[in-house]
């Protein structure tokens, strides 16, 4: 490629410098780049936070046993090869933060927004690419700052992921509320930042930057996932900054939004009147909720894809999926009161939104009954990526239908707070969004780094992880249903909860297992980065635009022109082709020739436009009033 | 900590003079400055105020005290991990060499998902079976317990059969279809007559769940009957408190104002408040005095901390001097007495406000003398009771699994469950076949170190007689006089109450 064919496709916003190390890999402005980053902090994130979990399942299935590793880890958090319960509850807050906003949104949404958007809409780069870089740095920094809140001498924040004041509020409370808590304000609030200036980046660039044909209608849905994952962290984000802000406020400045009537031990009676400790569960569920979307979609984008190009086949009901995810959208923003049935709000508020919540499962029943019928009749490959889409559909299924039961208000009343809650929300957003992850980065792997990883590493991958995660969380929704609460440091207190030792030795083995499994995952990424076998142009045979971009991944994507797109990304195994895909750059050569079979649908032989067309005034509409157009 | 600062400092510093040399390979481009020196100046502080605050690491570097055995067998595993999965992969470098097939993963995926599903549903079956009897379902203790089982039931019945059918359907699915070069997938997009089918069904089945979780909740949650007694419940780390109304059937009121050692609960009550009102008068003067001799400790603090520093003490004995250090500090800069003042203006706002509320006789109207606080609940089978909540100093959440019941005790917002428990403990204990078990109220509610054994027992008899046996034998906060007059008005009872004891919890 030439420096001049180069300048002379793109215009002014690409510069034709020879980058130096730092440009390319530190403040890297290239989205491809930013992609690998925010993939590699966030598998180590997710390894602090998955090493967190299983420090304190030990803790949960041994609680009389000395583990001499433990004081070596912890020092004085870890006197005498046990867990000190004020650490116990910081473990607990400081995995579920990791897992929630680091892994699973900046390194889940951050890592596949990034490197998909652009190439698989044919652009040459994200609408700012500086915003883009600083949204990486942002959220390096947020890591850097919790990372940091482990050590302090008080101990991380340990209030819960949810940070519910007053124990987050005051000092005397519990030790993690001083330093670690502002740590971990400090922290979320950086996070905040780097995901809105992701999140405007994401919209703008699916707005504005589709290359030629590629109208809203023909996005792969992964792209349509994002898309609405970006809409709801732009919107809902904002409000959990507000909660944090006001949260800093009552720590710091004596202002009572959340504190009212409180007398603490040793202390007194405090001055705060006033305010409400529910008023910040509203606007902490009102992002909270979305975020559990966030979280979930473009997981269920990707395995869509994947499972679409893996089956041969047309995803079934690509219209549908996106109502789907447009509904599920909408409502999750006015269904966070379903976390706090039981706070004490009026009963019939508690009504309305168990009504909300409830219609939540039509959507998603028809996503999960699109991809048993997208496997139907397909011709389905096991790749990892593949294995690892199946796996998310089922994780999708059974934690799902959980979700029915908590979303009633009524069964809320004795299942809230209990294993059973975090059983579902582990298998649905946990287990599933994480498979989705896995699934994307063993079919992007090649596209990220030029490398194929190693596919019988992933199988074992997959199956240990598979078999752990329902090991591990199956049985804790018995444990749930028989009033076994959360957060509890140990259960041989209690005779009534003591009686599930056993199974709580099963899930740390089958955690640990799962732990181990990762091993696989670790070695063959890391391991394929460097000594891969050298990927080709369209390994696994897809129609999307980010396979007809070369190996190598160079600057701007394509080295000459954009290519034009003709058609929507699912054509597989169209029967007037002989190969079993047709790529979305191809333009259409003859027409059918054979008949369609019945039951099945001709394909679509309309002339397609060369220019980009708006798919439609609605969103035309959304551009002018965004002033996008 | 000066040190760190300024080594930060003159790091800044560096970077700038760095930067202006184009170090970058970005030649006009003060945006990339721009940023370096905002996440610079972002990162300084943070760093500072945590690398104040660091835990020390583990006193020795010793690692003949590291559980060698466990790290060895940890790594040990790892590594017949990595040689399985790669002896693996020398099965597929020998297939390119011979050419032939040794290992169709595309089968071998298949039916591992076979076998998963077979084995997982005797799992699940097996899981029921053996841990089904410790459920707590059909086995309510209380009356709308009941109702919420029922909707557990349908609920299950057709979750399970969904669960059931579409896991069946995806591993089938996965064995039937799997790769086969000869075959192509079928095409086609979309069937409206089946997605018409499976949007409706499940909105159907759902209707009819929201239907019936909404009676049931509104029947739980409003329908209470008025002739239901009255428990408050009070949460404080780490324990549970109940208030039974005493002779006059009417709980007194009460306000975290009114907190003290001797008035746990806080309820209005005359002379427990004006010994609390005295109490904090004493605290404040104790204060100021302390306040007023200020100065001359920091002296003396002042002589302790160059004593430490020329006798070479600060480096034999760190953690004292550490200590001492910080104490020092704190007075020199004010911050203790800042802190004093802090809470010597706290006092003062509290005892303004009692006595507010001193003046307001619907507050103290005497109903509170009688009250009874107890270390353990007991209620009467099939009685109707309230349970008025109250939290001292965070979010708790009463817990009682055995009763359906769950409700957060929230400071500043009084909050109630109302239930009646239709089984003694005596039937409970026959029905489980333990003669040991009892009932219990848990925290459920993250709450602080010992937040996992916050519990209460309660305990269900069968007849008012025995319950009223059981509460003659707790004292009433205010015991009464010896002489039998009762009191009448609130002035007759602020001097009957000066002769009474205040019970001590």
């Amino acid at each position: 490629m030439s420096t001049a064919a180069l300048h002379a496709e793109h215009d002014s916003h690409h510069h034709d410098h020879k980058e130096s190390f730092i440009s390319k890999y530190v403040f890297s402005m290239d989205h491809k780049m930013i992609s690998r980053q925010f993939l590699i902090t966030g598998i180590i994130m997710g390894l602090v936070g998955m090493g967190m979990s299983l420090l304190f399942r030990l803790q949960l299935a041994w609680p009389d046993e000395q583990f001499g590793i433990l004081e070596t880890l912890l020092g004085k958090w870890g006197k005498d090869g046990k867990i000190d319960p004020n650490f116990y509850m910081g473990l607990v807050t400081i995995h579920g933060t990791i897992m929630v906003f680091y892994v699973l949104t900046a390194g889940l949404s951050g890592t596949f927004s990034n490197l998909l958007i652009p190439l698989q809409l044919g652009a040459r780069d994200m609408a700012s690419p500086f915003m883009n870089m600083l949204s990486y740095w942002f959220f390096f920094l947020s890591s850097a700052v919790l990372l940091t809140s482990i050590f302090v001498e008080t101990g991380p924040a340990s209030a819960g992921w949810t940070v519910y004041p007053p124990l987050s509020a005051l000092e005397k409370a519990v030790p993690g509320s001083g330093l670690g808590m502002t740590l971990w304000l400090v922290a979320i609030a950086l996070f905040i930042v780097s995901s809105l200036l992701g999140g405007i980046n994401y919209i703008s660039t699916v707005l504005n930057m589709r290359t030629k044909g590629m109208s809203m209608n023909r996005m792969p849905l992964t792209i349509w996932a994002f898309f609405f994952t970006a809409i709801l962290g732009v919107l809902s984000f904002p409000v959990l900054l507000g909660a944090a802000l006001f949260l800093i406020f009552d720590r710091s400045f004596g202002t009572s939004f959340y504190l009212s009537d409180i007398y603490l031990e040793g202390v007194g009676a405090l001055e705060n009147i006033g305010g409400s400790p529910v008023l910040y569960q509203h606007l902490f569920w009102f992002l909270g909720h979305p975020e559990v979307y966030i979280i979930l979609m473009p997981a269920l984008g990707i395995t869509s894809e994947v499972i679409s190009t893996n089956a041969r086949k047309p995803i079934f009901g690509y219209t549908a999926m996106i109502i789907s995810l447009m509904g599920i959208s909408i409502l999750s923003f006015i269904v966070w009161g379903h976390h706090m049935f039981i706070t004490g709000m009026n009963p019939f508020l508690g009504s309305v939104f168990m009504i909300l919540t409830l219609i939540i499962a039509v959507p998603s029943a028809v996503k999960a009954f699109n991809y048993l019928a997208t496997l139907w009749r397909g011709n389905l490959r096991f790749t990892p990526a593949m294995l690892f889409s199946i796996g998310l559909v089922s994780f999708f299924i059974s934690g799902g239908l959980t979700g029915i039961y908590l979303g009633n208000a009524a069964m809320d009343i004795q299942l809230h707070d209990s294993y059973f809650v975090v059983a579902h929300f582990h298998l649905v957003m946990g287990s599933a969004a994480i498979f989705g992850m896995f699934a994307g980065i063993y079919h992007w792997f090649p596209k990220m780094f030029g490398k194929m990883m190693n596919n019988t590493l992933g199988y074992f991958h997959f199956w240990f992880t598979f078999i752990s995660a329902y090991l591990v969380f199956f049985p804790m929704h018995f444990m749930g249903l028989a009033g076994v609460p959360r957060r509890y440091y140990q259960f041989t207190l209690v005779k009534e909860f003591d009686v599930w030792m056993d199974v709580n030795k099963l899930i740390t083995i089958a955690a640990i297992m799962g732990g181990m499994a990762q091993v696989f995952f670790l070695w063959n990424f890391f391991y394929s980065i460097f000594k891969g076998k050298k990927a080709t142009q369209n390994p696994w045979e897809s129609n999307t635009l980010e396979w007809t971009t070369p190996v190598e991944g160079i600057h701007g994507n394509w080295p000459g022109e954009i290519p034009t797109v003709y058609r929507g990304p699912h054509e597989y195994s169209r029967p007037d082709r002989e190969s079993d895909f047709f790529p979305q750059h191809l333009p259409d050569e003859t027409a059918p020739v054979t008949a369609p079979q019945e039951g099945e649908q001709t394909a679509p032989t309309e002339v397609v436009p060369q220019e980009t067309v708006e798919s439609s005034v609605f969103f035309a509409a959304i551009k002018r009033v965004l002033g996008l157009s | 900590m000066a040190d760190i600062s300024k080594f930060a400092l003159l790091k800044t510093l560096f970077w700038f003079r760095k930067m202006k040399l184009n170090l970058f390979g970005v030649k006009s481009n003060s945006l990339f400055k721009k940023t370096l020196a905002i996440f610079g100046l972002m990162l300084t502080p943070i760093f500072l105020l945590a690398a104040d605050d660091v835990v020390a690491p583990p006193t020795e570097f010793n690692p003949m005290a590291w559980d060698w055995s466990s790290i060895l067998i940890l790594v040990l595993a790892i590594l017949i991990i990595l040689v399985i999965a790669r002896s693996f992969d020398i099965g597929s470098l020998t297939e390119k060499i011979t050419g032939k097939t040794i290992v169709s993963w595309n089968n071998v995926n298949a039916w591992a998902g076979i076998i998963f599903l077979v084995v997982g549903l005797i799992g699940v079956w097996y899981e029921m079976k053996i841990h089904g009897k410790y459920l707590k379902l059909g086995d309510s203790a209380s009356a709308h317990g009941e109702t919420l089982d029922s909707m557990f039931y349908w609920t299950f019945g057709f979750t399970f059969f969904v669960f059931v059918v579409t896991e069946i359907l995806l591993f089938y699915f996965m064995f039937k279809y799997k790769y086969d070069k000869n075959r192509k997938a079928a095409y086609f997009f979309h069937n409206n007559k089946l997605e018409i089918i499976w949007t409706i069904v499940p909105a159907i089945v759902l209707t009819f769940l929201v239907l019936r979780g909404f009676s049931t909740w509104t029947k739980i949650t409003t329908d209470i009957d008025k002739n239901s007694e009255e428990i408050e419940v009070f949460a404080y780390q780490f324990g549970w408190k109940a208030r039974y109304s005493g002779d006059d059937k009417q709980l007194g009121t009460a306000n975290f104002n009114f907190i003290s050692g001797t008035n746990p609960l806080g309820v209005a009550e005359d002379s427990a408040v004006s010994s609390l009102v005295n109490e904090l008068n004493g605290e404040i003067k104790k204060l100021e005095i302390i306040k007023a001799s200020i100065e001359d400790s920091s002296k003396l603090w002042k002589a302790q901390y160059d004593r430490y520093v020329s006798t070479g003490m600060s480096n034999s004995y760190p953690e004292e001097f550490k200590q001492m250090k910080s104490k020092y500090n704190d007075l020199i800069s004010g911050a203790y007495e800042r802190q004093l003042e802090k809470d010597i203006k706290r006092k003062n706002t509290a005892i303004k406000r009692i006595a507010a509320y001193q003046k307001d006789h619907e507050t103290f109207n005497g109903t509170a003398k009688d009250d009874k606080i107890t270390t353990e609940i007991v209620l009467v089978k099939n009685k109707p009771y309230i349970f008025k909540y109250r939290a001292r100093d965070v979010i708790h959440s009463a817990y009682m699994p055995e009763f359906r019941a769950q409700m957060n005790c929230v400071p500043g917002m009084p909050t109630s469950f109302a239930f009646t428990p239709i089984k003694t403990t005596e039937e409970a204990r026959a029905s489980k076949n333990d003669p040991e078990f009892d009932f219990y109220l848990y925290c459920n509610k993250i709450c602080g170190a010992a937040h996992y054994n916050m519990k209460i027992k309660i305990t269900v008899v069968g007849s008012e007689a025995e319950y009223k046996t059981w509460l003659a034998t707790q004292t009433p906060f205010v015991a009464p006089p010896a002489a039998p007059a009762a009191p009448t008005s609130p002035k007759a009872d602020s001097t009957a109450v000066k002769q009474g004891t205040v019970v001590k919890n």
